[in-house]
């Protein structure tokens, strides 16, 4: 997993960020630490359906993506 | 076999004076931020322009959902979802918190304004945007290829309009709902109904010609104005929306019923930004609950404090009321792309919290200085994202958020307090971009304010701008008495954007029992309506019979004359002026019809005077006042000496025919093209094998009487060209019924839309940018030095236009110490004197600047005022990095 899949990861911008725990700057894109927490995304819920590799539908009506930070969406279900 | 040429390589510089010698003077003074704002400002300047897809993903959602519901309560609904899900980020050290997006520099795409211009240029809806012009501008502008600019896709990362980064996995879903928004966005809509315009295939030509730069109402629908804080700071949030409901229940059933889905929409709309803050709250307390040092793990306790608080009550403190002005000036600028949101007199708008705390001992200067540049750096962090015609050619990257001192209050006394002289002290100490600084000079304002400015406008960050508040309140009084501007009221304005003059209104805050009356904006966006029109390309049209040589297509109808007066030629000149004038206010009023029945604005309506009394929207004439639609223009000072070159040469003295002088303007006088070579000044050319041909030609246009020497002959017609346009503007009419007005400001303008125009009868060459502002000399032809250049800037009446913009350049060594900054102000006063309105100045060393442009990785902190405005260097297009070198310095004053 990366920095970007972090649920500790503060991004600075497209590129990269700050540990919300070390507050080392660290890249979006490499790989991440063991202290790793997963940041819940729409692939994540139970909610979405994958169309392809990129793009899914949430609830089988609107488009999503699957990497989309889900943490503030309210029909989030946890996938088991 | 033919030699092959060797291009001959002609270098000048532009000084008044003897140019300087020895090593580069560097500026005098140079200050520090607080530590802890340093190391923001260190963040800041390893950060590059961010955007992501949250805010449109969420808000095209509920739009969609939403589909046959009231169409103000739909877009409150949708921005309120989109204010819940955006992440929210909150970096160490800051003490103000929260922006635009979840990134330090973050933005995002609006395509429910406008969906076209980030697609790939081999899509289809980019192809048709380029068809009807949309993207003209977009083509032939060069962006800034250092600082936070994302000029090029790497890795994970796809660079957007040569500015923004997007990450890759988000691109799927942004070119998914930005075709959702196919046919139903502003721009889309509103192209439908504009093509009805009788003439609409002339307005499409002045689009591709790059006559005119941009449509306002799909691309930067607001801006150019000030905002007005009083209700947050008066009534906080939930005292709106209880205002609100109070409204709402007298509104239900009753005639004007749009008054009840009006404050329905604002309640909803308010949600969401509680949502919003409350969020930011949380991820306060999660930064806390990780924080190992106690004093910041503090800190972030004292955020989420503050922000729980004010997502529902009004402010208890200086920094409490900062972060509330914060929250909805940032607010503002996610429910449309705008450029130019000004904070105004935010100094005197705080002033009554700060001296309580300072009375109180809650907070003292050392501290309060800390947060004005906390202030600094937030504003900073501003990105609007939009083309990069709009992003590169007229904002050069920048958003334009205006900050007056001074001035005069209700009563008429000067305005100018004690929180103002700290607001330019960090200024100084943390110099930024934003917010710039205009002082509203009048002659009540105390002496020390005065050097205080004069101290910041020295250490070269291009702020305090010198602004005349008599000409500015002249202005109002004249433009907007038929919506009751009175002079009580007049004092009340502002700047906003860049240098649009803007009214305000005086509104009563409450506190301890008493009442404090602080200005704010009361009039929606201006510089919307008729958008920088290339005086100097009309001109070139005027030569080639309606023709734009550089495409060779037909932009006008042909007139077919001989042009054998000079009289025709100004006659022709003003006809094709007006219809390109005339067909732009008809399809920009459409535009922003549209806009205003698809996207009206919410919380802007919410804090403008007196939407939320009368339960109208900005885009319904809600605002007190509403004569705010323009024309603005570019290239003025060309067009003058171009004809003042033409008059001169060709009919006064008949040195060379017409048919000569435009043959040599067709060879672009035995030049290389500005395309051709990457140098857009006149400073640094090359000659080709045809100049010794043309080069007495040429010699004979470059001395041809110009602007910006005391010269009767040149401004005679600079005045008589004022006067038929202050007028002439008038004659059009906005979608609000109330006349335009003209406006001066070049903005970036003078780069792209040289960069498409010949070379022209004062000399100017193929691609050159042209003179900057309004009343700013063309470089290098200022020869007569500072009093001179202000004789002819003044020769007509400045308060019959919005604005008028002169930039000068002087050498850091001429103003040196105290004796120099005494020799300034009274420099400045002069030009104020005389009626001009403005003025700006870059202290700099021109070979500093020549250093940058060869070595930008070793100034990455580097700012120059380029007109009205100030950026880093390194974030500039090559357009305008080479006319801020070319500008005249002034070695004496």
């Amino acid at each position: 997993m990366k920095h970007i899949d972090c649920k500790y990861y503060l991004a600075v911008d497209v590129f990269k960020g700050i540990c919300k725990r070390t507050k080392d700057e660290i890249y979006a894109d490499k790989e991440a630490c063991d202290e790793f927490e997963i940041l819940h995304t729409c692939k994540h819920c139970s909610n979405y359906r994958v169309k392809d590799e990129k793009m899914g539908l949430c609830m089988d009506k609107m488009p999503a993506y699957p990497d989309m930070n889900a943490a503030l969406c309210r029909d989030f279900r946890l996938n088991n | 076999m033919s030699a092959i040429y060797e291009p001959d390589h002609c270098s000048t510089s532009n000084y008044f004076g003897k140019a300087p010698k020895g090593d580069i003077i560097p500026r005098e003074i140079d200050k520090k931020p607080s530590e802890r704002v340093n190391e923001i400002r260190k963040l800041y300047f390893q950060t590059k322009s961010s955007a992501s897809v949250e805010f449109p993903y969420w808000y095209t959602r509920k739009w969609e959902e939403l589909e046959g519901e009231v169409t103000i309560v739909r877009r409150a609904e949708a921005l309120k979802s989109g204010f819940q899900h955006l992440t929210p980020a909150i970096f160490p050290g800051e003490q103000l918190v929260m922006g635009k997006a979840k990134y330090l520099r973050g933005s995002y795409p609006m395509p429910w304004l406008s969906e076209a211009f980030f697609m790939s240029k081999e899509d289809e809806m980019y192809k048709d945007a380029l068809e009807a012009g949309k993207v003209s501008a977009d083509e032939v502008t060069t962006m800034g290829q250092g600082g936070g600019n994302v000029t090029k896709s790497m890795g994970n990362v796809l660079s957007i309009a040569g500015k923004f980064g997007l990450r890759k996995e988000e691109m799927p879903i942004l070119l998914n709902i930005a075709k959702r928004w196919f046919n139903k966005s502003v721009d889309d809509l509103g192209h439908k109904y504009e093509m009805m315009v009788p003439g609409y295939d002339t307005k499409e030509e002045i689009m591709r010609a790059v006559i005119c730069m941009f449509d306002s109402g799909y691309t930067l629908p607001q801006g150019r104005e000030v905002l007005n804080y009083f209700y947050p700071l008066q009534y906080g949030i939930e005292g709106i929306k209880s205002l609100c409901e109070e409204k709402l229940k007298e509104s239900a059933g009753y005639p004007v019923m749009d008054r009840l889905y009006f404050y329905k929409a604002m309640i909803t709309m308010l949600e969401g930004l509680q949502d919003w803050i409350t969020n930011h709250a949380k991820e306060a307390e999660l930064m806390a609950e990780l924080e190992g040092d106690q004093n910041q793990k503090d800190e972030y306790l004292e955020i989420a404090d503050r922000l729980s608080r004010l997502s529902k009550d009004r402010p208890q403190s200086f920094h409490d009321a900062l972060q509330l002005v914060w929250i909805f000036h940032i607010a503002v600028l996610n429910e449309d792309a705008i450029s130019g949101l000004s904070p105004g007199r935010l100094g005197q708008v705080l002033y009554p919290y700060w001296k309580r705390d300072m009375d109180m001992g809650i907070i003292d200067e050392k501290k309060t200085l800390e947060l004005l540049e906390s202030m600094r750096m937030k504003f900073t962090e501003i990105d609007c994202f939009a083309s990069m015609g709009v992003v590169g050619g007229v904002l050069s990257g920048n958003t334009f958020n205006n900050l007056c001192v001074g001035g005069l209050n209700k009563d008429g006394d000067s305005a100018a307090n004690e929180l103002e002289m700290l607001i330019m002290e960090s200024a100084m100490t943390c110099a930024t971009p934003q917010p710039t600084l205009s002082l509203l000079y009048d002659e009540k304002l105390p002496e020390d304010f005065l050097l205080k400015g004069v101290e910041c406008t020295k250490i070269g960050t291009g702020y305090p701008a010198w602004v005349n508040n008599r000409v500015g309140m002249e202005f109002l009084l004249d433009n907007f008495r038929n919506e009751g501007m009175d002079i009580e009221e007049a004092r009340a304005w502002s700047i906003g954007g860049c240098l649009e003059t803007s009214a305000g209104s005086w509104m009563p805050l409450e506190m301890d029992g008493k009442i404090h009356y602080i200005p704010g904006g009361s009039a929606p966006a201006t510089s919307v309506g008729v958008h920088f029109i290339s005086l100097p390309k009309v001109l070139e049209a005027v030569l080639n019979n309606g023709l734009d040589k550089r495409t060779g297509r037909r932009v006008y109808p042909a007139h077919d004359c001989k042009l054998d007066s000079y009289d025709e030629i100004l006659s022709i000149f003003k006809h094709y002026f007006e219809i390109t004038v005339e067909v732009l206010t008809l399809t920009n009023n459409i535009q922003h019809d549209i806009w205003g029945k698809v996207s009206p604005s919410l919380i802007n309506s919410m804090l403008k005077p007196d939407c939320l009394l009368k339960g109208k929207d900005i885009s319904n004439k809600g605002s007190r006042y509403n004569r705010t639609f323009n024309v603005e223009v570019c290239g003025g000072v060309n067009l003058v000496n171009s004809l003042a070159s033409i008059k001169k040469n060709v009919f006064d003295d008949q040195t060379m025919d017409m048919a000569t002088l435009m043959e040599a303007m067709e060879n672009n006088f035995g030049y290389v093209k500005a395309g051709d070579t990457g140098a857009y000044s006149l400073v640094e050319q090359v000659r080709n094998k045809d100049n010794n041909r043309w080069a007495k030609i040429h010699n004979l246009c470059l001395k041809a009487p110009k602007y910006g020497n005391d010269d009767p002959y040149v401004d005679n017609i600079f005045k008589e060209w004022q006067d038929y346009f202050s007028k002439m503007a008038a004659n059009y009419k906005s979608l609000y019924d109330e006349h335009l007005y003209s406006c001066q400001i070049s903005v970036s303008t003078h780069g792209p839309m040289g960069a498409v125009t010949l070379a022209s009868p004062d000399g100017r060459l193929d691609g050159a940018t042209f003179a900057d502002g309004s009343v700013s000399a063309y470089p290098g032809s200022d020869k007569n030095g500072p009093y001179a250049l202000f004789s002819s800037a003044t020769c007509y009446d400045h308060s019959c236009s919005q604005n008028s913009q002169l930039n000068m350049k002087i050498h850091p060594s001429v103003i040196e110490g105290r004796e120099g900054a005494r020799k300034f102000l009274e420099l400045i006063k002069a030009y104020l004197r005389k009626g001009g309105f403005h003025v700006q100045f870059n202290i700099v060393d021109s070979r500093m600047l020549k250093d940058a442009q060869e070595n930008p990785d070793e100034y990455r902190d580097l700012m120059v005022r380029v007109a009205g405005f100030t950026q880093y260097w390194v974030e500039l297009g090559k357009q305008i990095q080479d006319e801020v070198i070319a500008r005249t310095e002034y070695e004496k004053i």
